[in-house]
């Protein structure tokens, strides 16, 4: 009676270690949740004339930390951060000093996605974006010009990501950084070594309207070219869209097409000059698609080039647009350019300002669009509102640069700035205050076209050595294109110059949360215990306490140490 | 360190059926062969209860629970028990004692159970990087399944091999290999019915099949005192 008294108090005990364990366990499952999948995007890689630039890696498989911890080794962490609250000196001065990092995640805001539809294009910022658009600028500069070891992405705030971050916020307060002994957050972005991108294609595209040629004339008649870079460079490719600089000149070109489209349809409104339109490529490396697209043309035509007119960043400016020109403003064709526009823009209450800037042959930096025209002779003009020339890889549409901060009234007043200094200039009524392309009437600028195509430039990346010959987009607008003109032609050109582009531009990350080390040693001694004691009640259930402790005497045997 | 955990996991899975057979009677009168057909017959009867369950169950679309299709499941289930009969009373087994007979059927019961239903997810799964604690809570399921399996034996012998029984115990007997016999359909019941997490679900198991086992090892007992 004893012994069954000593069984069933045995039974209980290890009842109770059961229910205690399961107790432990129900207390703990709150903790874990399933592995996250954000959708992250490199850090561009290249080489600027042998000199490597961006992020050198693309594969990622560190544990998380919220912030830079000092005197903690971070060579195998990486850090998340949020660009909300960057601080964008002290990330500067990590990165040029080269201190080791297992890898770098920014978080942007979710204002600059392109999936956010809402509240956009209204031109009303308030300061606190506007600081935000120049941090990202100021970041992503800092990002394009360093040479970073480790890899470098970027994702959007959304709620899973923000979850495991105030998690990873908590973890960092409470204790020392995570590591493998710690448990904590993972970070797997298992992508392929990134591999040279072998002769990148840039892709121009133009469009002729042909002008009325009255009959007998032998002479030529005149061009006027109208020119938009259409692609773009950034600190991430696939993030590139460049809704200012430059879907705004895309649009506006867009937009022209179609206007002078309907005046030359009929025969009676077509004016006396041929109009061409070209979209380029290659606008971020020295407008190289123009230079090419230039040195295509036969002499004739290039001699027959009134004067062209490049759009350039007209999406964002408040209230003075600029006209960069290269030859001196004492020159009686720019003096006639630009007093042409000066003149609609005081009809339409606009400022725009003449810049002049020389040309130095030698240097190969070509700032403007305009001066790959001067370069070759022909009279040229960029309009843009940007004052100064930028430097290389500056303001070519990245981060910062999405519709969030376009200002769609801003297109269309310059549009119509564009348009209606065109044709004065066309059907001669310079001087005279008729208002061609007057709102309300049939042709008038038409805003929900202009919103259709920013909506698609502001969510197409447009890097070009990542577009394909064949890109979807490049289609879509040789199609639009073709819709608007006659004779469109696509010239397909090898990227050249000093540029090398290393592909892999998305990836995605896997987020887990892992257990420790400890937990697991913990887990072994439990499970061990567990066997042990199970082992022991079992035996003396079934053989009695005597052959327990007879198993103990003799030296191990087999059967132990199963258990 | 996931390797680890898979281990630590297995472990917990197949720990206890090893622990079992090398602690109890089973392994010194070498009753593997019993369990091992014990094992086959339950390959074979997972086979016909696969067969069975695919000619009259719909596929439901969404999680819920189908009281209708639940009671065909429960129905299927009882295949279960048919499989325990062919296992204990129709199979040739050496000359081992009914006592021990039950336990070896069993336990090679519940090895095949675990080593057909948990092993493949385990070593899926476990080892891949993100921690949950549902590879640990299914181990202890298989815990609650062992202890289940050997009561359901117990009691089959019970009713199937063991002639002179007390009158009273049988409807008893009867009771308790039905509860048993149904925990399948009970514990889905309560995840997909009511909506309980697994870690309640688990402890329900455990707590259910400790009582199952003390109730049957009682019942044993009792029988066994009229023959000694």
């Amino acid at each position: 009676m004893a012994t069954r008294k000593g069984r069933e108090g045995e039974m209980l005990e290890s009842v109770y270690s059961v229910i205690a364990l399961v107790f432990v366990l129900v207390a703990c499952v709150e903790l874990c949740d399933a592995a996250t999948v954000v959708d992250v995007y490199r850090l561009i890689q290249y080489d600027l004339a042998g000199v490597p630039f961006g992020s050198r890696l693309a594969n990622l498989n560190h544990h998380a930390a919220s912030g830079f911890a000092p005197a903690a080794d971070l060579s195998r962490t990486v850090v998340i951060v949020p660009v909300r609250d960057i601080n964008i000196t002290f990330i500067g001065d990590y990165i040029t000093q080269k201190q080791p990092l297992g890898g770098l995640l920014f978080l942007l805001p979710r204002m600059i996605s392109s999936e956010n539809r809402d509240d956009m294009g209204r031109g009303d910022q308030t300061f606190e974006e506007k600081l935000m658009r120049n941090m990202l600028g100021e970041l992503e500069q800092l990002l394009i010009h360093a040479s970073i070891p480790y890899p470098v992405y970027f994702a959007f705030e959304d709620d899973n990501i923000d979850d495991v971050l105030t998690d990873i916020k908590r973890n960092d307060a409470t204790s020392q950084p995570a590591t493998a002994t710690t448990g904590g957050y993972k970070l797997v972005v298992s992508a392929p070594e990134p591999k040279k991108i072998v002769s990148p294609t840039i892709t121009n595209i133009q469009g002729w309207l042909p002008g009325l040629k009255v009959d007998g004339d032998a002479n030529q008649l005149p061009t006027i070219a109208i020119v938009a870079s259409y692609d773009t460079f950034g600190a991430a490719p696939a993030l590139s869209v460049g809704s200012d600089s430059n879907g705004s000149g895309v649009v506006a070109l867009l937009e022209i097409a179609r206007l002078f489209s309907l005046l030359y349809s009929n025969p009676k409104t077509r004016g006396r000059y041929n109009l061409l339109f070209g979209l380029t490529s290659g606008g971020p490396y020295n407008y190289n698609g123009t230079h090419k697209w230039l040195r295509s043309f036969d002499q004739r035509l290039r001699e027959s080039i009134d004067y062209a007119i490049c759009l350039n960043s007209i999406g964002s400016w408040d209230n003075e647009l600029w006209i960069h020109v290269s030859k001196p403003p004492e020159n009686a064709y720019i003096k006639q350019m630009f007093e042409g526009f000066a003149e609609v823009a005081e009809e339409l209450g606009l400022k725009v300002g003449l810049k002049h800037k020389k040309i130095n042959i030698s240097n190969p930096r070509v700032a403007w669009e305009h001066e790959q025209f001067s370069r070759l002779r022909v009279t040229a003009a960029t309009l843009s509102e940007l004052s100064v020339a930028p430097e290389l890889l500056e303001r070519t549409g990245g981060l910062s640069d999405s519709r969030h901060f376009l200002n769609e009234a801003a297109i269309i007043r310059s549009i119509k700035l564009v348009a209606e200094s065109l044709a004065r200039h066309i059907y001669g009524h310079e001087g005279k205050n008729i208002q061609i392309f007057a709102d309300d009437s049939s042709l008038a600028v038409n805003p929900s076209y202009i919103q259709s195509w920013l909506h698609l430039l502001s969510r197409t990346p447009r890097v070009a050595p990542f577009c394909s010959k064949n890109d979807p987009f490049i289609l879509a607008l040789k199609k639009e294109l073709a819709d608007h003109t006659v004779e469109v032609n696509v010239q397909h050109e090898v990227l050249d110059g000093m540029f090398t582009f290393y592909d892999s531009t998305k990836a995605r990350l896997n987020i887990y949360q892992v257990a420790s080390v400890t937990f697991d040693l913990l887990l072994l001694l439990v499970l061990g215990s567990y066997l042990i004691v199970l082992f022991s009640f079992l035996v003396i259930t079934t053989r009695g306490l005597d052959d327990l402790i007879s198993l103990f005497r003799r030296p191990p045997s087999r059967k132990l140490k199963t258990a | 360190m996931t390797v680890f955990h898979f281990f630590n996991c297995a472990i917990l899975t197949f720990g206890p059926h090893a622990v079992y057979y090398s602690a109890t009677p089973l392994s010194e009168y070498d009753t593997l062969g019993t369990s091992v057909k014990a094992a086959l017959v339950y390959l074979g009867t997972a086979l016909i209860k696969l067969v069975c369950l695919a000619t009259f169950l719909n596929v439901s679309e969404n999680d819920s629970f189908d009281p209708y299709q639940e009671l065909l499941k429960a129905l299927i289930g009882f295949i279960d028990v048919a499989g325990l009969y062919f296992a204990l009373t129709q199979l040739t087994h050496r000359n081992i004692s009914q006592n021990h007979k039950f336990q070896a059927v069993g336990l090679g019961w519940a090895f095949a159970d675990s080593v057909l239903h948990r092993l493949a997810p385990l070593w899926v799964g476990a080892r891949g990087l993100e921690f949950t604690w549902d590879y640990i809570l299914q181990g202890l399921e298989a815990n609650a399944n062992l202890v289940l399996s050997i009561s359901l034996a117990a009691l089959g012998s019970l009713m199937w091999l063991r002639k002179n029984k007390p009158r009273t115990l049988i409807p008893i007997i009867y009771i308790c290999a039905g509860i048993v016999a149904t925990m399948p359909s009970i514990t889905s019941y309560l995840r997909r019915g009511l909506g309980w997490h697994l870690p309640k679900v688990v402890g329900f198991e455990l707590f259910t099949s400790l009582v199952m086992a003390f109730i049957s090892w009682q019942l044993f007992a009792t029988c066994q005192r009229p023959s000694t």
